[in-house]
């Protein structure tokens, strides 16, 4: 099949890109024009997934870039998990886009938002290490600039710490894909692959791997190199933390989860991820029982959810990565729209006193997604709860643990989300006056409202929703597929792929 | 469409009747009428003396099948469940409504809480294997928790507490349906039930651990009760005495489909404690016991009426589960009778305490008394109540109680029956303090005026009452539903006739035995009236104690502080240790989450990222 242009998957790298160096000088002929580029961008860069999703039907495929083929040349990498995450990307840039926003700041805002945008779409779509670090790094520098868009003391507190901690963490991802290049002399993932049974199941191999794993856990939120996550949360604007948590995270398990199931696919690996895993989801969730303020809240409850996520990705085969990938999606959607409201429920929790009786539909959906996130049948979340389990109770007694934990953390959640929902319809406070006084808000325009109807529609279509995932995860762990598509039998060069 | 798709057509229609014109003031009837038509659906449904019917829809998710049918036990209970949704709507409709938006409620939340409630029951109710069943804990552990919030600051704290339970409850037992799922590889009830016999003792344990302890919760057995008569006690009226009726029987139900029925009391007989000579059975039935003990003289204490009503929901449960896991033919039935016979008496009772909330505005039983003028017919509802609940002839509650206790001394448990005898005997010492602070003793000055409960009111306490007089008097009609649901879950079936039960070893015949204490209250009325009775009215605030003219603002002694002398002697016993044991758990989640807050907000993240790495290069060396 050839490849047109309109599904090529460079596109959603390059053009956001492009977008992001241009839109200052455009910006100086004319504002208006700078301020239709982005969602532009972003709106051709769906398109161009969708169109690709469409053709394709899932059938994975690579892409040479320059036409040198892998292992020399840079491979980009395409099935439905990539798709899937990469199509994520623009929807949520769109759906956080800072359309209020004007003059300097927003072209800046828009600018670092792009990059942003084209790094972490490079993640999913990257077939090799070298440019997933390079992508990883300039998912990072945006990500500090957005941080800090809206400087305050305490922020630029934050982002230091962050920056510091993410420079470590880049430094031994280095380090560890340094062993593994000394070690097979490859960067590319489905040559890694090939390799990697004789060449990377010794001490050396889990050392790069763990190496990886703190490196790209930065910004998965992973324990323990997730303590910068508090406080660039509850400072940033909502926006940028909804994007960070929601959007961001997802990207860095993903890179995780590629080198699990293609390159690390040993059982030490798996387990070192899981005990991370639930030290974060533990540690997150009792961290968010004591929080004062919403967003602070959100961010050790956004800890703890990820530290589900590693959880469900570190179990093996299909069963894994369906798991990983039901929770991830949820926490996309439900902690995106949560973000999405706190962008108007700042301060202590107590003076969100009655919040709810004042905006019904932004209390409902704050009911709404807190039932899902705990677990609820038949919202979503229970679903994606349930196969975790069920998973976790096929193992052995490590998994056992973690899945008492689960438990045990699922309820301190509850406790705590439903707290302020009693906070939130509270009766016997008058409307505080003055400048307390919140307009009924639901955060940012209709996000939230948005994503609590994509959560209700994925209740009614759970069979299908389920159904479509269980593809993506039977797709993602067929390593023999992935290497194939790479490196094609000889008899057809890549140049005229079929 | 079967006829348990239109059960739960009608439930669901009520629900979103009540969702859109719940504002109305007439939709109030309307509901009643809806209630009413899910009562003829169930009967519809045929199920208590047929065969189950399963509901013609279902969804298979990630290869989990989800289905819906009723049988004579989801019958059962979903007719108590409606029955006491219909009464509650009727006693909510008419004045109670105008007083509850008075107070600065909605009528929208309470009528769909309600029907929200009745439905989440009536799926409840249907579920045909594990998942059905944990989607229908769920909606009636959130309906609950909605009808719990609807009023105060009280409330939502007594709310939120429950949720706390609830939720760890259900979390235990989706934990356990995991572990099933495992062994069984599936979660339908016949695969499920066809895998717990080849179950390990241990593995056993477990399961019943946390399904047990899951259900448990729910119901308010010990340890787990402390949530529950604050969180009933403080819901508005009706929704109080339909969650007291039949709420907390929910647990029960779980436990009668997984614990009786999979799991067979025989097999809890086999199942030993380690180390002791306890078998399951005999841990189960102490913690009933203690259920029936504790939480009845807990109650004793009280001196709110509604508190002291919830508390002994807390108790009667214990007695219910006593007589399920005696599982003999009479015990069993007893059980499962007074489920019915305490829904009736626990709503009627509620009930009559809301009705004198109305009219006083209190509930504090040491500001209320001598009502017995004023309110008399609540008066009756509440007498008739209070000797069902205590367990005494010719009301509801004496066969139930008759019964388990009869089952406990002929299978041979002198010890569970004396612990059975003590709760009646706490329960009969508080009903006693429950009727004599409202009705009996000295009227209070800013009562003088106070009238009779409303006729809206009235009549669901009436027909309720005489439901539990005729429950009582023939408990035959009620003893044949109990033996279907005996039949259905494989347990002994209990010989019953129209006046009660038939065994060759001494029966109980409740037309006779009330045919005769009848005719001893009429001798006894010809002598009084007939020979005596020289009674000369006189007004009620003209009150004479050891010969010396009270006046109203002078309070005789014990009018309130009730048994104080008695609290004197057993006051010490009460520990408060399962409050201390809740303390206990809250604090150190407390102090757990100061520590990881501490984590993260140390000032020098780095260092932890160079210890964990250190920490994870020497483990993957080694």
């Amino acid at each position: 099949m050839s490849v047109t242009w309109a599904m090529n998957p460079t596109l959603p790298i390059v053009l956001p890109l492009l977008g992001a160096f241009l839109l200052q000088p455009i910006a100086r002929v004319s504002a208006a024009l700078a301020r239709a580029v982005g969602p532009a961008i972003l709106i051709a860069c769906l398109w161009v997934l969708t169109e690709t999703w469409l053709a394709q039907g899932g059938r994975p495929f690579a892409v040479a870039i320059g036409g040198f083929a892998a292992p020399l040349g840079i491979v980009l990498y395409v099935d439905r998990i990539a798709l899937l995450f990469a199509a994520a990307v623009p929807t949520f840039a769109l759906l956080f886009w800072p359309w209020a926003g004007t003059g300097q700041e927003a072209t800046r805002e828009s600018a670092l938002l792009l990059l942003l945008v084209s790094s972490v779409t490079g993640l999913a779509l990257s077939g090799d290490l070298f440019n997933i670090y390079v992508f990883y790094e300039l998912a990072a520098v945006a990500s500090f600039g957005l941080v800090a868009i809206h400087a305050t003391g305490r922020a630029y507190v934050a982002t230091i710490r962050y920056l510091l901690q993410s420079a470590f963490g880049s430094l031994l991802a280095l380090v560890g894909i340094a062993i593994l290049y000394t070690k097979t002399g490859t960067l590319n993932l489905a040559h890694l692959a090939q390799l990697a049974p004789s060449t990377l199941h010794d001490p050396l191999g889990l050392a790069s791997f763990a190496l990886m794993l703190i490196g790209f856990g930065v910004k998965g939120e992973l324990f323990p190199v997730n303590t910068w996550v508090p406080e660039v949360y509850a400072t940033a604007p909502a926006r940028i933390a909804a994007l960070l948590a929601g959007l961001v995270s997802k990207l860095a398990v993903l890179v995780v989860v590629r080198l699990l199931v293609l390159v690390f696919n040993q059982p030490e690996a798996a387990q070192l991820m899981l005990v991370l895993g639930a030290v974060g989801m533990v540690s997150g969730e009792l961290s968010a029982w004591r929080a004062k303020d919403f967003p602070r809240m959100l961010a050790f409850s956004s800890i703890g959810q990820l530290g589900m996520v590693f959880i469900a990705f570190s179990l093996p085969g299909t069963t894994g990565v369906l798991a990983g990938l039901a929770v991830a999606f949820h926490h996309l959607v439900v902690k995106s729209g949560y973000f999405a409201l706190a962008a108007r429920w700042g301060g202590s929790l107590e003076s969100l006193s009655g919040l709810g009786r004042r905006s019904k539909l932004a209390g409902a959906i704050y009911v709404l997604f807190a039932l899902s996130l705990i677990g609820v049948p038949p919202l979503p979340g229970f679903w994606t709860k349930l196969i975790v389990l069920v998973a976790l109770a096929q193992h052995g007694s490590l998994e056992l643990v973690a899945m008492a934990a689960i438990l045990v953390v699922t309820a301190i959640e509850a406790n705590y989300l439903f707290r302020l929902a009693v906070v939130l319809y509270r009766k016997d406070k008058a409307a505080p006056a003055g400048p307390e006084a919140r307009a009924p808000g639901l955060g940012v325009g209709l996000v939230a409202p948005l994503l609590a109807l994509v959560l209700l529609a994925a209740t009614i279509a759970i069979v299908p929703v389920t159904e479509g995932l269980r593809k993506v995860a039977a797709q993602t762990v067929d390593v023999a597929s992935y290497v194939r598509t790479v490196f094609p039998p000889v008899s057809l060069p890549l140049a005229q792929k079929d | 469409m079967t006829p348990v798709d239109s059960l739960f057509l009608v439930s669901g229609l009520t629900l979103v009747v009540a969702l859109l014109f719940g504002r109305q003031r007439l939709t109030a009837s309307l509901l009643v009428a809806l209630y009413g038509a899910q009562f003829a659906a169930l009967v519809q449904t045929g199920t208590l003396f047929g065969d189950p019917v399963t509901a013609s829809f279902g969804v298979t998710v990630l290869d989990q099948p989800m289905h819906w049918r009723y049988d004579a036990l989801s019958w059962f209970f979903a007719m108590i469940t409606i029955g006491a949704g219909f009464f509650c709507a009727w006693y909510a409709a008419g004045v109670w409504q105008e007083a509850h938006v008075k107070r600065g409620h909605s009528p929208w939340l309470f009528h769909v809480a309600l029907a929200a409630n009745v439905f989440a029951m009536v799926v409840l109710l249907g579920s045909g294997d594990f998942l059905s069943l944990f989607l229908g804990w769920e909606l009636v552990s959130w309906a609950s928790f909605l009808l719990m919030a609807l009023g105060g600051r009280a409330s939502g704290r007594a709310a939120l507490r429950y949720l706390t339970y609830a939720f760890s409850g259900a979390m235990a037992i989706l934990g356990a349906m995991a572990l099933l799922y495992t062994q069984a590889g599936s979660l339908e009830y016949a695969q499920v039930g066809a895998a717990i016999p080849k179950l390990s003792a241990g593995q056993l344990w477990v399961l019943l651990a946390l399904l047990g302890g899951g259900f448990a919760v729910k119901m308010g057995l010990l340890p787990f009760h402390l949530w529950q008569a604050p969180a009933y006690a403080e819901t508005p009226g009706p929704g109080s005495a339909f969650l007291g009726a039949i709420s907390a029987r929910m647990g029960l139900y779980a436990i009668i489909v997984v614990i009786v029925s999979m799991v067979g009391v025989a097999r809890l007989v086999d199942l030993s404690i380690p180390f002791t000579f306890l078998s399951g059975r005999d841990l189960i039935a102490w913690i009933a016991a203690l259920t029936v003990i504790l939480p009845t003289y807990t109650a004793l204490q009280q001196h709110d009426a509604r508190y002291l009503l919830a508390w002994h929901g807390i108790g009667q449960g214990g007695y219910m589960l006593l007589g399920l896991v005696v599982g003999n033919a009479v015990g069993s039935a007893g059980g499962l009778l007074h489920i019915f016979n305490y829904a009736l008496t626990q709503a009627a009772l509620l009930m009559a305490v809301f009705a004198v909330v109305h009219r006083t505005g209190t509930a504090d039983l040491n500001k209320l008394g001598g009502l017995v003028a004023r309110m008399p017919l609540t008066f009756l509802v509440l007498l008739f109540g209070i000797i069902s609940l205590a367990g005494l002839p010719p009301m509801a509650g004496f066969v139930s109680k008759w019964m388990i206790y009869r089952s406990l001394i002929t299978e041979g448990m002198p010890l569970l029956f004396v612990a059975a005898i003590v709760g009646t005997l706490g329960t009969i010492l508080s009903v006693y303090k429950l009727i004599h602070n409202i009705f009996l003793g000295q009227l209070r000055l800013e009562h003088e005026k106070v009238p009779e409960a409303p006729l809206s009111m009235l009549i669901p306490m009436l027909a309720l009452s005489t439901l539990i007089f005729l429950a009582g008097f023939m408990p035959g009609p009620a003893l044949s539903w109990v033996a279907e649901v005996q039949r259905l879950v494989g347990l002994p079936q209990v010989q019953y006739s129209l006046g009660g039960v038939v065994d060759p070893r001494g029966g109980l015949d409740m037309i006779w035995l009330v045919s005769i204490l009848l005719a001893g209250f009429g001798v006894g009325a010809v002598v009084f009236y007939g020979f005596g009775g020289k009674s000369q009215q006189v007004h009620q605030l003209n009150n004479y104690a050891g010969g010396h003219f009270l006046t109203a603002d002078v309070r005789y002694q014990y009018s309130d502080n009730f048994y104080a002398g008695l609290m004197h002697l057993i006051g010490p016993w009460y520990r408060g240790a399962f409050r201390w044991i809740e303390d206990g758990v809250g604090g150190v989640v407390d102090l757990l989450s100061y520590a990881m807050n501490w984590v993260y907000r140390s000032v020098q993240p780095l260092v932890f990222l160079l210890a964990t790495t250190v920490a994870m290069l020497v483990w993957a060396a080694v």
